[in-house]
């Protein structure tokens, strides 16, 4: 009844299904609705990955605070993804993770299994002297049929998402690169098995949650040539509304997260396989967790139809 | 160009697919109804605490006739009627509802916000909340679930009492609606031949804040606000006049002053007194439990009203509460507690989803309005579902809150006599925080069977529906993996017979229920 150490995790929670459903999901890749790397046509790539993501430190509305019953959090994550070059222009991606969280400490039962589909597609609307500019359109639904609100150990909040995204890029012939975007998730309402919950400070008598939107950003600086891909980048999400953490509450949907993540991705694919590493860690946060994420993934990428015309993979 | 009117295209299309999404969490729809009987004789009916209603003082109203009521009613006509604001309306609409119902929404809102376990501080101790503070950190009160049991059995009482004591007034003195005074007034909600002085709602209102501002202090700034809101609508509607509501507001202080001098001594005050509990530790061990509980928190926490089983009961003495408290639960280490637990250890390796949404549904945990607060919800919309009258509402309310408040102090009585160990002393986790106090019984499966037994009295065409909830809210604590099987079924057994010594109190009130 009263006396529950339920905690934060709300990048994992709210964000986490955020962050890993729809832009680290395919960030791992390389080759994300968030960049400017494009798939050759007829072009299809496959991609293994696993990852974790923990914190043991979060900010409970501003307060940056540990929870000796949450210990360390962890989310870990097994991600299958393909992304589709249907054109030159036009790329395809589809993403499902199965995750798992865990704590080190206190009474809190883990939770596991398939996420949210992920489906997007970016478009190449502007391509000139080394410029580009590319609009993106993904959406996201909930596939497992998990718990939304037992943060922080829940995998998902069960939101149906849909993101729109324009990325602007410019790349060097020595295979420098810098690339800027920005996008913005429209989040659908939740059902959760309660019919009473607590938010804003108002008792809503129904089972019915409101999702924050959420706007996020970012800019990467790398390098990009002969099959290696390396850059850092800074990203930054923010929710659009949404009340905070209460003083040693739990966490719930309808929080209003921002993160700010600072990291590096590496990939190396001379031919058909290759490998990647990702790594993030968030440096500034309001109601999330502070967690360092990484991921490691095998690529594999082939023709799945022969065309004439030529089609350098990036 | 081209490319530009794709962009626009792109980002058109994508703003509207977002705006399109309706975001709204609507509020309730709920009418105001004309109750199906005006339980004119309520006035005679048995009042809980506050004795005989003759002996309130109310003054004698006016004639209708007289100079001084014609000039309320020209006011209200003529002054306050053209002036009347769409957001007056709304707030016409929202008490008219229901006005005990509205109250009872607004405690269980109160609850639900103050119901947050206080946070360790730098030296692992876990400050008290201060009533002379109540807004530093933590905040007072914990509103946990035998504190807001106590609340909410209050503020029922107080308003089944005062509104006993208005239904009095009301036939005594016989002043009819103002629209039925003055044809010319145009009231915005129906209006029934119960006489309108004193005024229900502000009697309702004024009993409901003299409880609610001494449970959350806190609160006082928003809930003055509440009182306002609710006495002004009864003048916005037309159904009262500044002098039902005067006369009104002064009946539900007085007879709410009543109830709350027993709240002042009931023993809430030691409730919290954890000295007691290294007595009640050796106790328990002489009746034969091996291993007591143990906080499982980091660092420990003193658990949770150990005193609270001391607290005064309602509706049975404290010789019937050492008389009905359930037998030594089965002991660590014997055939059936290992079984017990082997039953948990297998929920927790393949909890379904259908046994998980069971024990969210019922969780009622931290942040919530705590599971007295969800049956209240149920019997409050019971009550509007059958348009019952104000009283019949209150009635029915104070019989669900004496009786769960009578569960909490029994259950923790229960508890703390055999300071049992949660299942977490044995390794499983729980998907829905566990509880920082002994296990036997469980708090959830009493509460629902008192509330369940006295509801299916009012409501008999309901029971069927009652003991399926009880049952679940019963066995969620086993889904969530934080009672063992006879912790839940000693609990509803337990709250069964606490239920029925407040149905007995409901069958003796003169009411001919």
């Amino acid at each position: 009844m009263a006396d529950y150490a339920k905690t934060k995790n709300s990048i994992m929670k709210k964000c986490f299904p955020f962050l890993f459903g729809i832009i680290s999901v395919f960030n791992l890749l390389g080759q994300t609705p968030g960049d400017a790397v494009y798939m050759g046509k007829n072009s299809i790539c496959f991609m293994g990955a696993y990852g974790q993501s923990s914190w043991d430190k979060y900010w409970e509305n501003t307060l940056k605070r540990e929870n000796l019953n949450i210990g360390t959090n962890t989310t870990s994550t097994v991600l299958f993804m393909s992304a589709i070059g249907l054109t030159n222009k036009l790329n395809a991606f589809v993403a499902l993770p199965y995750t798992s969280t865990k704590n080190s400490a206190g009474n809190l039962l883990g939770q596991q299994g398939i996420q949210d589909l992920t489906i997007a597609f970016k478009y190449k609307l502007l391509e000139q002297n080394g410029f580009r500019i590319i609009g993106s359109l993904g959406g996201s639904v909930p596939i497992g049929n998990y718990v939304p609100d037992f943060l922080p150990m829940s995998i998902g909040l069960q939101s149906p998402s849909l993101t729109g995204r324009l990325i602007t890029n410019y790349r060097h012939t020595s295979g420098v690169y810098i690339t800027a975007q920005g996008g913005y998730t429209g989040r659908g309402n939740i059902k959760i098995d309660r019919d009473a919950y607590q938010a804003y400070e108002t008792v809503y008598n129904t089972s019915t949650v409101a999702i924050p939107n959420l706007a996020d950003g970012g800019i990467h600086i790398g390098y990009l040539k002969h099959g290696l891909q390396v850059y850092s980048f800074l990203e930054r999400f923010d929710c659009i509304g949404g009340d905070n953490i209460r003083r040693n509450d739990m966490p719930f949907p309808t929080n209003d997260m921002s993160g700010t993540n600072l990291g590096g991705y590496i990939k190396y694919q001379p031919k058909s396989i290759g490998a990647n590493f990702r790594y993030a860690y968030t440096i500034k946060g309001h109601n999330i967790g502070q967690a360092t994420t990484w991921m490691a993934g095998l690529l594999y990428q082939f023709k799945y139809k022969k065309d004439k015309e030529e089609n350098p993979v990036q | 160009m081209k490319k530009i009117a794709y962009l626009v295209a792109f980002g058109l299309a994508f703003s509207l697919i977002i705006l399109s999404c309706d975001k709204e969490i609507a509020a309730d729809n709920l009418e105001s109804y004309i109750p199906s009987k005006l339980d004119e004789k309520a006035g005679t009916w048995k009042t809980i605490q506050a004795g005989n209603v003759a002996d309130f003082v109310v003054a004698v109203p006016k004639p209708v006739t007289d100079p001084a009521y014609q000039k309320e009613l020209d006011s209200m006509k003529n002054f306050i009627s053209p002036r009347i604001t769409p957001e007056n309306k709304k707030a016409v609409e929202y008490w008219g509802a229901g006005v005990v119902y509205r109250w009872n929404e607004i405690a269980r809102e109160l609850a639900a916000r103050y119901n947050v376990p206080s946070a360790s501080n730098a030296e692992g101790k876990y400050p008290v909340p201060d009533a002379a503070n109540p807004l530093a950190d933590p905040k007072f009160p914990f509103a946990n679930p035998p504190y807001t049991a106590r609340a909410l059995a209050y503020m029922s009482v107080a308003q089944y009492d005062a509104l006993v004591a208005a239904w009095h007034f009301k036939y005594k003195f016989n002043r009819k609606s103002p629209s039925k005074v003055d044809p010319g007034l145009k009231p915005l909600l129906a209006v029934t031949d119960l006489p309108s002085y004193p005024s229900d709602a502000a009697v309702i209102a004024a009993a409901s804040y003299t409880v609610l501002i001494a449970m959350f202090p806190g609160e006082i700034p928003y809930l003055d606000s509440k009182l306002a809101e609710c006495k002004n609508a009864a003048v916005w509607s037309m159904l009262n006049t500044p002098s039902d509501i005067t006369a009104g507001d002064a009946l539900g202080k007085a007879v709410a002053g009543k109830v709350m001098a027993r709240a002042k001594t009931d023993g809430m005050a030691s409730a919290n007194n954890q000295t007691l509990t290294a007595g009640m530790i050796e106790a328990a061990k002489s009746r034969g439990i091996k291993e007591p509980w143990i906080s499982l928190e980091s660092p420990a926490r003193p658990p949770m009203l150990p005193n609270y089983g001391a607290v005064q009961t309602w509706n049975f003495d404290k010789s019937t509460l050492n008389s009905i408290r359930p037998i030594l639960p089965f002991l660590v280490g014997s055939v059936e507690h290992n079984k017990e637990l082997e039953e948990l250890k297998s929920i927790q390796k393949n909890q379904t989803r259908e046994q998980a949404r069971i024990a969210n549904f019922w969780a009622d945990g931290a942040g919530s309005y705590t599971p007295p607060g969800h049956w209240h919800r149920i019997a409050a919309d019971d009550c509007i579902a059958s348009k019952y009258s104000e009283v019949r509402t209150a009635r029915t309310l104070a019989l669900v809150g004496t009786a769960l408040m009578d569960a909490g102090v029994a259950c923790w009585e229960t508890k703390y006599y055999y300071y049992t160990p949660r299942p977490q002393q044995f390794g499983l986790k729980t998907s829905v925080g566990l509880p920082n106090f002994p296990s036997y019984t469980s708090g959830h499966s009493t509460f629902s069977s008192a509330a369940v037994t006295v509801l299916s009295y009012i409501f008999p065409e309901k029971a069927t529906k009652y003991a399926a909830f009880a049952k679940e809210a019963s066995e969620s604590r086993i889904y969530g993996l934080i009672h063992f099987r006879i912790d839940c079924e000693m609990g509803l057994v337990h709250g069964k017979k606490i239920g029925e010594y407040s149905v007995e109190r409901g069958k003796a009130d003169c009411s001919g229920m």
